[in-house]
């Protein structure tokens, strides 16, 4: 659990975090989202004391931060940034079990850590050999959260880990850390300015803007309720309803197969809302056959059920 | 920014070393005749502690407004150095009079470590407060000038017991003509390798053999110690010059501006076709590819396009090639080459250091100078390329 | 996965042993000429009949490149230490302050020509072996000094950042990221130093240091060639020896340019 009170963060004159607060639960997924220069990644670098806070204090689980050697503090907690910050002079093998040896682990129980981090990970295990400018973009990341991950740490502090990735991994990748989240039941704090990824990842979406928490919640709660025009703005405007119906599945919203239904257009079981309104749009129609992996039919979705849901949610 | 309450520790340990020093180094020494040693003096004993104290004052200043610095602060610390340094060449002319006994004509003085240490620590403390101020390399140049010519002043004036003052004017038209000198050697090899590196520059560009091999051999070339390479061009030129008439009527032979001269230009190659071939594969191919396509020929792209580019790289190799070429020239004056290596040498062989000192000082302030006129030079083309 | 995956880099740079056959022959000719000097009596004469000596005997060959090593070797020992040292303390928070100025003095001091420093090392310090060693120190920081600043500086941020934030103490930080990954830039910077120090020692000779430059310096105050060419081989064989040494030295980090020339200027 991590605890922010009132925390301030000043450089010179300019004030970059003012009196914030926060509370991130155990194995709850975090994100801070906001335009660049909010202060969303000073935020994050001051809970592992990379820049100390000038006011306030920070506690896991219940003990201020400070209370800690910093370098003992930063061993428990995992941390992946954007450019991964790979050493380049070092196999990936040895750099997921940096932290591990830092702490001093037996040498066969780093081999073994890096061998199931990378297996957890979708690593094949003669990458371990492999230098990191030999891997791709995707890859690199994927190693970098390995290593974050690596001396199995509680918490994990992910600044815009995915950003410089082309869209199609990113998206996997956000699949993957997901459920890797949902499994290991890790607490995430999660930095980005890409809403989309904000709204896809978040338990609990924190908007920041000018150095101040805007609004925090739900994100479904922030898309039904934004606190004022600029949270309304960056969640998209008039898109919100297509945002919010990315966050739901079409299962969530199916009825029984009717009779009927045979020859409807097909959607998936696991596509969401927003993807299943696109595929009406683009067949003209207002009901569509929901169907499994191997296209048996399981449901159907139609245009009355989502507006009559929608209407009273 | 200029509101930084912590002590500037740079210009506050520089000073108080040169304190330490002014207080502690001897400033003078005093010899009755050229082949003697000397007689070291401190500053007190040559001008008394009134004046001692005088210049510790001025340092002590210093030290003062660096401990918190300012602006205003940094900017009254730059006038008390620009004074001290001013005011040496004033403290040594009184201190001439005064340690020198009018009976002895051949006495001389020399300027002692005290003295050279503290110029050597004022010039960092001048060199940190232009970081520190950001002032323009102008405005350094010119408070160096205003230096430079006082001292110049005091030196002809009034500083003739000096050692240094008296070894030039022993010999000022053999100074002279060795200034000359060495600046033609460096000047004829640095424009000689200029051409012949660009001819190499552009047929390696060409040939890619050509390159590997050429830059292999010129590295190894560089490798060389300059008196080993020297030597080894010493037989074979005094060869061809006995052999072939009109090359030993030219001077050709093994010792004198034969080989020094080849050897400058082969010395300058490495640099010159290094930078020279960077420059030009360096220039930014989009340009060359519009330059193509607005239907410019080949030759007008490399007269018109690449080469006026590739210039300020350019530049920067005759610079490294030059500076080179002045301290390997005062090597060659070993073998007979003259210029202002003499000096040095002779000063060894006579252990006259004030001579040595007068053949290394002009060849630092060659150096310094060639390399900041370049690096001028080079940066303002690049500033006009860029705007 | 092996053992050496997760132990060391060395599995991505590790070369053939062939790689030290270049220097080994050049080591070899030089230590064959240094011993078997004499015996190329028969050449020289040739050379100048005239001469009553054409062999350099004052002193033996071997005697003469063991002293010139020593000297190169004690004074690049002295001036990587003290080279490394200051630019990793003015590269720490608490030295910081001195950066721009040793920067500025480093590449200032790199256009002092290296013959006026070991002349002005002389009035200083006296004639004989111990001042051109200083001399010799002193100018070889520069080169190493300029190297380690542009290496360490060259290090990029994200990984420092990454390895602070894997909670890496700042000793462990500078040995095993910062100096590893800086470490060809300053081994360029090494290499630069005793390539010139190797020069500047020979130059030694005319103040007083005894080493391969002497038969040299003889040979042109008497006039006798065999002996300028007996110098200026040797030494020239010691310096294309020491580089081609130094070059297949040169560590490789992976995915980097391989030039470690790149900050000779």
């Amino acid at each position: 659990m991590i605890e922010l009170f009132d925390v301030t963060r000043r450089f010179g004159d300019e004030t970059a975090v003012d009196r914030i607060s926060l509370r991130v639960e155990r194995g709850e997924f975090c994100v801070l989202v906001g335009t660049s220069g909010c202060g969303k990644s000073t935020t994050l670098r001051m809970i592992n004391r990379l820049i100390e806070h000038s006011e306030g204090e920070i506690h896991l689980d219940g003990q201020p931060i400070r209370d800690f050697q910093e370098d003992q503090l930063r061993r428990r907690i995992g941390y992946a940034i954007q450019s991964t910050g790979l050493f380049p002079h070092w196999t990936v093998g040895r750099n997921i079990g940096l932290v591990p040896r830092l702490l001093q682990w037996s040498g066969s129980r780093i081999q073994e850590r890096v061998e199931a981090l990378m297996d957890l990970l979708g690593l094949p295990p003669e990458f371990a050999h492999k230098y990191p400018h030999q891997l791709s973009g995707g890859q690199a990341q994927r190693v970098g959260v390995a290593r974050a991950l690596a001396a199995d740490p509680e918490i994990l502090l992910m600044d815009e880990p995915f950003g410089a990735l082309d869209p199609i991994t990113r998206q996997t990748l956000q699949g993957e850390l997901r459920d890797l989240q949902a499994r290991l039941g890790k607490t995430i704090v999660f930095v980005t300015h890409d809403m989309d990824e904000a709204l896809t990842l978040a338990d609990r979406l924190v908007v920041m803007h000018e150095g101040r928490i805007v609004q925090q919640g739900r994100p479904t709660e922030l898309l039904r309720a934004p606190a004022n025009d600029f949270v309304a703005s960056l969640l998209g405007g008039d898109d919100r309803g297509l945002k919010e119906a990315a966050l739901i599945r079409v299962e969530e919203r199916m009825l029984p197969v009717a009779p009927e239904a045979e020859g409807m257009p097909m959607v998936r079981r696991h596509a969401t809302v927003n993807q299943a309104l696109s595929l009406m749009l683009w067949h003209h129609t207002r009901h569509l056959l929901v169907v499994d992996e191997d296209d048996s039919p399981v449901g159907q979705l139609s245009l009355d059920v989502l507006m009559h849901k929608a209407r009273h949610e | 920014m200029s509101r930084d309450a912590r002590p500037n520790r740079v210009l506050v340990s520089l000073m108080s070393l040169g304190l330490l020093t002014w207080l502690g180094l001897d400033a003078l020494s005093v010899a009755p005749n050229r082949l003697v040693q000397g007689t070291p003096l401190s500053p007190v004993e040559a001008l008394g502690w009134m004046v001692t104290l005088l210049g510790a004052m001025f340092m002590a200043c210093v030290v003062w407004l660096a401990w918190r610095p300012s602006s205003a602060r940094l900017w009254t610390a730059l006038g008390l150095v620009t004074g001290l340094l001013v005011a040496m060449p004033l403290w040594l002319s009184g201190a001439v009079v005064a340690v020198l006994d009018p009976d002895m004509p051949q006495a001389r003085v020399g300027i002692g470590p005290g003295l050279w240490v503290l110029l050597f620590l004022w010039l960092l403390v001048l060199v940190e407060l232009r970081i520190r101020l950001r002032l323009r390399r102008v405005w350094v140049w010119s408070l160096l000038l205003f230096v430079i010519a006082i001292w110049g002043m005091a030196l002809s004036q009034w500083l003739t017991p000096l050692a240094l003052v008296q070894e030039y004017q022993a010999r000022s038209e053999q100074f002279l003509e060795a200034v000359l000198y060495h600046l033609a050697l460096v000047g004829a090899a640095v424009g000689a390798s200029l051409l012949i590196g660009l001819g190499m520059a552009l047929a390696m560009r060409r040939f890619d053999g050509l390159r590997r091999l050429g830059f292999g051999v010129l590295n190894s070339l560089q490798t060389i110690p300059s008196l080993a390479l020297f030597g080894l061009l010493l037989a074979p030129l005094a060869w061809l010059g006995n052999q072939v008439q009109w090359l030993g009527a030219l001077g050709v032979s093994g010792i004198g501006w034969a080989p020094a001269w080849l050897a400058l230009v082969a010395y300058s190659l490495l640099p010159m076709v290094r930078n020279t071939y960077v420059a030009l594969e360096g220039v930014d191919p989009g340009v060359i590819e519009s330059a193509r396509g607005m239907g410019m020929s080949p030759v007008q792209v490399f007269f018109q396009v690449r080469l006026p580019l590739a210039l300020p790289v350019m530049l920067e190799g005759i610079r490294i090639t030059t500076v080179q070429a002045i301290g390997l020239t005062a090597v060659a004056a070993l073998i007979g080459a003259g210029g202002l290596g003499t000096f040095i040498f002779q000063g060894l062989g006579q252990a006259a250091m004030d001579l040595v000192l007068l053949g290394a000082l002009p060849i630092i302030a060659m150096a310094l100078v060639a390399d900041a006129l370049l690096g001028a030079l080079a940066e303002r083309m690049r500033r006009r390329e860029a705007a | 996965m092996s053992e050496v995956a997760i132990q060391g880099s060395e599995g991505g740079n590790r070369r053939s042993r062939w790689r030290f056959i270049v220097p080994l022959i050049w080591l070899a000719a030089l230590l064959m000429l240094a011993v078997g000097m004499t015996t190329l009596e028969p050449l020289f004469r040739l050379l100048e009949p005239d001469l009553r000596q054409v062999i350099y005997v004052r002193e033996s060959f071997l005697v003469l490149l063991g002293q010139h090593v020593l000297m190169v070797a004690v004074a690049a020992l002295l001036a990587t230490c003290v080279g490394v040292g200051a630019a990793v303390a003015v590269t720490r928070a608490a030295g910081r302050d001195f950066m721009p100025m040793v920067a500025q003095l480093a590449s200032i001091g790199q256009t002092f020509p290296p013959v006026a420093v070991l002349a002005l090392a002389v009035p200083v310090l006296g004639f004989g072996t111990v001042p051109v060693i200083v001399a010799l120190v002193l100018y070889g920081l520069l080169p190493i000094v300029r190297n380690t600043l542009a290496g360490l500086q060259g290090v990029s941020a994200e990984v420092l950042e990454a390895a602070r934030g894997m909670g890496m103490t700042p000793r462990q930080v500078l040995l095993q990221v910062e100096l590893p990954l800086a470490a060809p830039v300053i081994l360029a910077g090494i290499r630069t130093s005793v390539t010139i120090n190797v020069a500047t020692a020979a130059l030694g000779a005319t103040v007083g240091a005894s080493n391969l430059g002497d038969p040299i310096i003889s040979g042109i105050v008497n006039g006798n060639t065999p002996y300028i060419i007996q110098g200026a081989v040797m030494i020239g064989l010691l310096a294309l020896a020491v580089d081609s040494l130094f070059e297949r030295l040169q560590p490789r980090v992976p995915g980097q340019a391989s030039d470690g020339q790149a900050a000779n200027g």
